[in-house]
């Protein structure tokens, strides 16, 4: 039986060449990934400080210090492995979809209670992910349901806990990044990635479940069906940035996109053609919080926009896929 | 608690139980579902040589069976979030019923018919509630009777006991929704359960994995004729941890996780797709096609005793003279004393399991 253990270790991913994946690596942890993590540890603690500075829902700076931050974790949300995913991280930063409204309940519960764990960082941490984030911040300064419920003081503290929350988990995803990135452009022994093939696979999967996010969550969960269609199951609808998250994410991934495809230019420009027509998409909607989707007409060029996302990932796992020796097994990509 | 002179006594009526319509018409050993090279998706029956008896079409893609306890009748399920199954008469290879999912469900690929044949269990998702439920059939018109809640969030695999009265079914814990595909709505609050019911939906108990472990999706499961239920899982979590990806458990006990040593188990990535007992019971086993290995372990104390390197090998049954694997390229095979043999290459893909008809589990 030893042998067979034995044989097992030296099976070796089919279609894998040896081929230097080091300067891609690199470039995407230093221009893509490293930058993108600083950026949102840096609009976090701005948002923190707007926040101690006024929490007033209605505040000016505070809204306009969410949005940045927010914008930067949108742009960055499609890297979920290593540091993201440390003690929930990413989920604390963003929880959504809330399919049962978990959101809306936890802050509920704590308003009522007046909880007393905003009132240390530590304890706060400990509490639902559902009550903590982008998506709990946003219905504290957009949803008329917690303009007015409970004492003015306690919302003001929540909202200053959440503020300080969010920088904290990016500021400490940041700080992990630094570290955990040698795993990356140093591939071998000491990392979780084996070989160069096995991180290069680790960027693509980020590319290819940002696209798959992004048509089918982001898109399709407004969109729901012709008959029933969604419009308040749009992602953070309430502060009308719906549209502006499907934007983001595709400038994101293009970028990722052109830098996964480095060294096949044909691959890198019909990549990049296709997020050109689906950003173009975009950008050509009206339609901040997918309200159209009750419409025929505005569900017509929603459907149009997730089309062109759907174009992009059939080239992506078409093309890109088997120059990373991505095997398509029948059953290993099934996932049932 | 379970005498061995109960436990012998399962191991025979079951592997002794006649199947009396099927064995009448030479019944196939195995069906599985699979992807043919003219692009159809069938459901094939199979001799224990691996070869194909018959094949009929499926709809859209298949996913598990399960086989009428003595009419010479299957059904087949639709790969979720599908709403088709259709029954199907093995001696002639021909479909006879097709059962439509009500309104607002979709089936999960799994189910099992009562053990006097009269109902089909069948395991669905409620998703506008995003909770799972159990469809009753009636097997004569195949018309549904009724539904009860899963006791949990999207319900997978389900097997009856031994007790022939008790399900067991497999909460995976993962919320989907037909709008979004197969995206998964729910990992950070996700929560897996073994739960076991009766035919009536009551749930007689409900296990949980240890907090840590609440992103790994309890999805298969296999039943030894003692009762002890083996469960395959999914691990949703960080793809850097590389927690076990098997457990047993037993009534009113905590369940136990079965790992391989660690430059074994971190091969799998994370997935396990079937999961059998072998006909004596002694060794269970997993199939794990993203890590191409088939890890086979001994109940008894836990330990790995064979890790075997097959490509893309999913569907897995429990045969008279060992294990029987199939694999996403389309090989049939057999683990022996002395290793794992390739009996046949199809010319189809097999999907995710292999269902044998007459054998214990």
């Amino acid at each position: 039986m030893r042998a067979i253990v034995l044989a097992l270790s030296l099976t070796l991913p089919v279609g894998a060449f040896a081929q230097d994946r080091l300067p891609i690596l690199t470039d995407t942890v230093n221009a893509h990934i490293l930058p993108g993590y600083a950026a949102l540890a840096e609009a976090t603690q701005t948002l923190a400080t707007a926040a101690q500075t006024n929490c007033d829902p209605m505040s000016a700076a505070l809204r306009a210090a969410y949005h940045t931050a927010f914008d930067d974790w949108i742009s960055i949300s499609h890297l979920r492995f290593g540091p993201s995913e440390v003690d929930d991280r990413a989920f604390a930063l963003a929880f959504w979809p809330d399919t049962k409204g978990f959101t809306p309940k936890a802050l509920t519960s704590l308003i009522s209670a007046e909880d007393a764990a905003i009132q240390s960082s530590a304890a706060f941490a400990e509490t639902s992910v559902a009550g903590r984030g982008f998506f709990a911040l946003e219905q504290m300064l957009y949803d008329p349901q917690f303009s007015q419920l409970g004492s003015e003081d306690y919302r003001c503290a929540l909202i200053q806990a959440m503020a300080k929350d969010i920088n904290l988990n990016a500021s400490a995803i940041n700080a992990d990044w630094e570290v955990y990135a040698a795993n990356l452009t140093s591939p071998g022994e000491t990392s979780p990635y084996r070989s160069e093939n096995e991180a290069m696979q680790e960027l693509y999967k980020a590319l290819i479940t940002g696209l798959e996010f992004t048509a089918e969550t982001r898109l399709g969960r407004p969109m729901g069906t012709f008959d029933r269609p969604r419009p308040k199951r749009a992602e953070a609808r309430r502060s009308e940035r719906s549209l502006r998250h499907v934007a983001l994410s595709l400038t994101a991934l293009r970028d990722l996109a052109a830098r996964l495809s480095a060294d096949h230019p044909d691959i890198a420009a019909d990549l990049d053609g296709a997020f050109a027509a689906a950003i173009g998409r975009a950008q050509s909607l009206d339609d901040p919080a997918f309200e159209g989707v009750a419409t025929a007409q505005g569900r017509f060029r929603i459907e149009a926009l997730q089309q062109s996302i759907n174009d992009i990932r059939a080239i992506a796992s078409a093309e890109l896929g088997p120059t990373l020796g991505i095997n398509a097994g029948f059953n290993s990509l099934d996932g049932d | 608690m379970t005498s061995r002179r109960h436990f012998l006594a399962g191991l025979a009526a079951a592997s002794l139980a006649p199947m009396r319509g099927w064995s009448a018409v030479g019944a196939p050993d195995y069906l599985a579902a699979a992807l043919f090279p003219d692009g159809s998706y069938r459901l094939a029956g199979l001799d224990p040589s691996g070869d194909i008896l018959f094949s009929l079409p499926l709809p859209a893609r298949g996913h598990a069976a399960a086989a009428h306890p003595h009419r010479a009748q299957a059904v087949a399920f639709a790969r979720r979030p599908g709403t088709f199954a259709i029954i199907i008469d093995c001696a002639t290879g021909t479909q006879t019923a097709q059962l439509e999912a009500p309104q607002g469900r979709h089936f999960y690929g799994h189910g099992v018919f009562s053990t006097d044949g009269t109902r089909l269990f069948t395991t669905e998702n409620d998703y506008e509630a995003g909770q799972g439920v159990i469809g009753v059939w009636d097997t004569d018109s195949y018309r549904r009777i009724t539904e009860f809640s899963s006791g949990g969030v999207g319900p997978h695999d389900m097997r009856l006991m031994p007790d022939d009265r008790t399900l067991v079914v497999a909460n995976g814990g993962i919320e989907t929704h037909p709008d979004t595909g197969r995206a998964k709505l729910n990992l950070p609050i996700m929560q897996p359960r073994l739960t076991y019911l009766d035919q009536s939906g009551e749930v007689l108990e409900q296990v949980a994995l240890p907090r840590a472990l609440h992103k790994n999706s309890i999805r298969h499961l296999a039943v030894r004729a003692d009762g002890l239920v083996g469960f395959a899982m999914q691990w949703q979590g960080d793809t850097s941890q590389h927690p076990p990806l098997l457990g047993l458990h037993r009534r009113g006990d905590a369940p136990k996780l079965l790992s391989a040593p660690e430059a074994d188990q971190i091969m799998l990535q994370g997935y396990a797709g079937s999961i059998a007992f072998s006909d004596a019971g002694d060794t269970v086993a997993i199939t794990c096609p993203r890590g191409n290995a088939l890890h086979q372990f001994r109940v008894s104390d836990g330990q790995l005793v064979g890790a075997f390197p097959l490509d893309d090998v999913c569907g897995l049954g429990t045969g008279p003279n060992g294990f029987v694997f199939t694999t996403g390229t389309g090989v049939v095979g057999r683990l022996t004393a002395t290793g794992a043999k390739i009996a046949v290459r199809s010319v189809c893909q097999w999907d995710n399991h292999l269902v044998p008809i007459r054998a214990a589990a």
